[in-house]
């Protein structure tokens, strides 16, 4: 049968429900114990929040699904939601006044087009905002806070890679491009061409030794990057960015997390503005993150400092280690001796009892139904019960509904 | 290599403006085509060299569309219609095997000449800026990458030119070059790309089929070719600097048609007794004098004005009311307003099939959809939201509308199924053996209005004014 579902669309079935909810709930679980609170923002947002200067790079907004609604004569477009963390930025902006901490979560699904539509237009992420505070600790927390979420979800071969918005930018301006050739490196490296920077040769010597070592060398502690600021003629604005940098690593360095400096590692960082993250597992990258001080006033707000993450729920789904079924042992079968209206009353009954005691109950409409370990059938002219345990094969008839609920949960044996 | 095809290749060949080169072309190529001349009332041609070779004439925007969607191995059309479809869908079918060396011209990005807009301004402040034009899709591309951060694309079907500075901020348009824009009262802020004559393939079928002999033809053309640079016509002759708009913000303005519809609107404003300067059935100035110190005059394309009324750039248009009602269908709740049924211009909207086809109603051809053939069915258009809804009220299932720039008959019955077309008297339907079955609804030319403007003091009682001498005219009451 040919598929009627959309090219690059997909459905979830049950049993990627359930492994779904299953990580969601460690996501929720970890981010509530770290004070975080949840949020849902809409699907649609305008098109310019996105286009703002600074927030989406051209080649992400060149994959948008936008379009004119039915009021869009003025010819504003709106969009389906292709980052979760602008709408974050706004609904902070338009709702949290003062620029006062809010540490907030969300799971929401994000929209690209991606041509062949092989791979999903349509993905999921659990994304966690930490506005107003602009601490290199703030930084610090979320990264834990995401390592802690990997660590009780069983992810193994986590590591965690740094680069820096600020350092990079800096380093940019330092060159001393025109306006369009420095545009058009930008694109380039947010779109992970890293070759573009190695290619460009100021007549800075520093500057070229500086841009070499970023882009060969990866450093697993902040003495990499004091190495760096200690050559002579490293521009105070570039120097600035760096010590940003190293007082975040000091301090990952002391609470004893691990992390490689990779300036290579990320892309599409248009709008961060200091440490970039990613976290990856082999290489699949699981996560990715930094801050953004300038994002809450782009999209209207007064300035907040602010840092996040978002996970990516497919590779971490993948990620995560096989989960051991959960038993079907709480699952009971209730059936209907007879189509008649007593018979099926008493089932509707004895189902409802059964949820009362914290078991689920599955009305048997049909033998199209899967088994499961219990099954109930209801009697006819109230003579009671028989209770089937299709794991040993036996079967019992009792009187009372309670008979029921003990041998269910152990207290009675069935008896051969 | 074989001088002939050996296999049926179809080709779509440009009418209108680029029919001249690409004739002149072909034939220097040992590729011509009997009938391809301006003049010709034939759209399906035969090549007279190559016996396998046919060709149709298409709108030069229509052609990448065609070629991207397989419905012709090959096309002439210049670059920038290319380029639109592709920064639109990066995945189209369809790449450019050879520039033809005619036709050479830019895209750009420019504002009125009486502007103080610079690039470096545009990505700061809040501001919201408008940009008129018919590549809605590099416009876009454009405004993204230059960062603008906030920005409103209104894509237009023509003239505009003629909309900067008072109506939009920029227009993202074809030209010559720069000294071409500024006869326009424009000024280049950035040129997007280059636009030249070129030879288009459809991907898929390049891959799987032989075509050399044709194509060593059109490389011997282009050898031949001097490369001289055709100045591209411009329909505006005068050289039209921008008047500053009279009466400040409580002047009305009025949008008046190009076009076809110029002679009619002409005669139509003559019998009102109203007589607008630069605005009669044979000359065309984009900005004509109304002689009313409080009512300003533009020429747009009748197909834009009901947007161009609905966001406030007008507050008055005369249109068809076939226009209002496509504008209507995709914005529901728009403030455009019907205000006097002008009376000319009479068409009615049709819903068209091939005359091969053996149906005589809409309800027949519903049968045959039914019996599970035209699935999914191809309509061709250039009323794309009045088709979209003629197609959901007959439930039809499976549908696609193709938007089309014109010249529609032509697509019927290889590139389409039905067409949804204006008509006067069917006479050109029926020479392209084509048929009626279905009215949708008919059309007259119409005063529209912005009820929004109507309710602003002072601009609305101008408004009242006018559509009153409109009114009586319309009703023969004056002469």
């Amino acid at each position: 049968m040919e598929s009627q579902r959309c090219k690059g669309a997909r459905d979830l079935l049950p049993d990627d429900m359930e492994r779904f909810r299953q990580v969601e709930d460690v996501f929720r679980a970890s981010c509530t114990g770290w004070g975080y609170r949840e949020i849902r923002t809409p699907t649609l947002e305008y098109i310019h929040l996105f286009t703002a200067a600074g927030t989406l790079t051209p080649s992400m907004l060149g994959r948008v699904y936008s379009f004119l609604d039915w009021d869009g004569w003025g010819g504003e477009r709106v969009v389906l939601r292709p980052d979760g963390t602008i709408p974050a930025a706004r609904l902070y902006s338009e709702n949290f006044k003062g620029s006062r901490i809010a540490r907030l979560y969300y799971v929401t699904s994000v929209f690209a087009f991606e041509e062949t539509g092989r791979e999903n237009r349509e993905k999921w992420q659990c994304g966690v905002e930490m506005l107003g505070d602009a601490s290199p600790a703030s930084d610090a927390e979320i990264m834990a806070l995401a390592l802690e979420i990997l660590g009780s979800l069983g992810v193994e071969k986590v590591r965690l890679k740094l680069s820096h918005a600020g350092v990079l930018k800096a380093i940019i301006d330092e060159l001393k491009l025109d306006e369009e050739a420095k545009s058009a490196l930008l694109d380039q490296l947010l779109d992970g061409n890293w070759q573009a920077l190695a290619g460009v040769k100021s007549k800075n010597k520093d500057l070229n030794g500086i841009i070499s070592t970023l882009t060969r060398l990866k450093g697993k502690s902040s003495g990499f990057l004091a190495n760096l600021q200690a050559l002579p003629s490293v521009s105070a604005g570039l120097r600035k960015e760096i010590q940003k940098f190293s007082a975040v690593t000091r301090l990952l360095d002391q609470l004893g997390l691990a992390y490689d400096v990779d300036f290579t590692s990320v892309r599409s960082f248009e709008y961060y503005t200091g440490l970039c993250f990613k976290i990856v597992s082999g290489k699949t990258k699981l996560c990715s993150g930094g801050r953004y001080d300038n994002l809450v006033n782009l999209v209207g707000g007064k300035n907040a400092p602010a840092c996040g993450f978002a996970f990516y729920m497919d590779e971490l789904n993948a990620a995560v280690r096989p989960w051991s079924k959960q038993k079907t042992d709480k699952t009971v079968l209730v059936k209907a001796a007879q189509p008649s209206a007593g018979c099926t009353v008493s089932a509707f009954k004895m189902a409802r009892t059964l949820r009362e005691a914290g078991l689920t109950a599955e009305l048997a409409l049909n033998d199209s139904q899967l088994k499961s370990r219990w099954s109930v059938t209801c009697l006819a002219g109230s003579k009671g019960y028989t209770l089937r345990d299709e794991l040993s094969g036996r079967q019992k008839n009792v009187a009372a509904a309670d008979d029921v609920l003990n041998i269910i949960g152990g207290f009675v044996s069935l008896g051969r | 290599m074989a001088d002939d095809l050996t296999v049926k290749t179809r080709l779509a060949l440009p009418k209108g403006r680029m029919l001249k080169d690409t004739a002149e072309f072909l034939a220097s190529a040992g590729v011509p085509f009997d009938g391809y001349n301006s003049s010709t009332r034939i759209y399906r041609l035969q090549s007279t060299s190559m016996p396998l070779l046919t060709a149709k004439m298409l709108n030069e925007r229509d052609i990448p569309v065609q070629v991207a969607i397989g419905n012709y191995d090959f096309g002439i059309c210049t670059s920038d219609w290319l380029q639109e479809l592709q920064v639109r869908y990066p995945a189209s079918r369809v790449f450019k095997l050879a520039d033809l060396g005619y036709d050479s011209s830019g895209i750009f990005l420019a504002c009125s000449s009486r502007s103080s807009i610079s690039t470096s301004s545009l990505a700061s402040g809040n501001r919201t800026w408008r940009i008129v034009s018919e590549y809605p899709a590099l416009a876009e591309a454009t405004a993204i990458k230059m960062r603008l951060k906030r920005f409103r694309v209104f894509p237009v079907w023509g003239s505009s030119e003629a909309y900067p500075s008072e109506n939009a901020d920029f227009a993202v348009l074809r030209a010559r070059d720069e000294s071409a824009l500024r006869i326009l009262g424009l000024k280049a802020l950035k040129k997007i790309c280059d636009s030249d004559a070129c030879f288009i393939a459809n991907t898929d079928g390049y891959q799987a089929g032989e075509f050399s002999g044709l194509l060593a033809r059109i490389n011997r053309g282009r050898k031949r070719n001097r490369a001289i640079a055709i100045p591209a016509s411009s329909t505006v002759k005068e050289t039209e600097m921008p008047r500053p708009l009279k009466s400040g913000k409580e002047g009305v303005w009025l949008a008046l048609a190009d076009g076809h519809q110029q002679v009619f609107t002409a005669a139509f404003l003559e019998k009102a007794g109203l007589k607008f300067k630069g605005y009669s059935g044979s000359s065309l100035t984009r900005r004509p004098e109304s002689g009313l110190d409080w009512l300003n005059l533009k020429v747009i394309r009748p197909q834009d004005m009901p947007q161009q009324v609905a966001n406030g750039n007008f507050d008055l248009a005369i249109t068809g009311r076939d226009w209002m009602l496509d504008h209507l269908y995709q914005f529901p709740s728009s403030p455009v307003v019907e205000l006097v049924n002008l009376g000319f211009g009479w068409v009615r909207v049709v819903a068209v099939v091939s005359q091969d086809l053996p149906a005589d109603s809409m309800e027949e051809v519903q049968a045959i959809i039914r019996g599970g053939k035209l699935t999914p069915l191809r309509v061709a258009t250039e009323y794309v939201n009045i088709a979209d809804k003629y197609m959901r009220d007959k439930h039809i299932a499976r549908y696609r509308v193709i938007p089309t720039w014109g010249a529609t008959e032509v697509y019927l019955p290889e590139d389409a199924d039905m067409l949804i077309e204006n008509t006067e008297t069917g006479k050109t339907l029926a020479r392209h053996n084509l048929k009626i079955v279905d009215t949708l609804f008919e059309s007259t030319a119409c005063l529209i209005g912005n009820c929004r403007s109507l309710e602003t003091p002072g601009k609305g009682s101008y408004i009242r004014k006018l559509a009153r001498i409109f009114r009586e005219a319309a009703e023969g009451k004056c002469n």
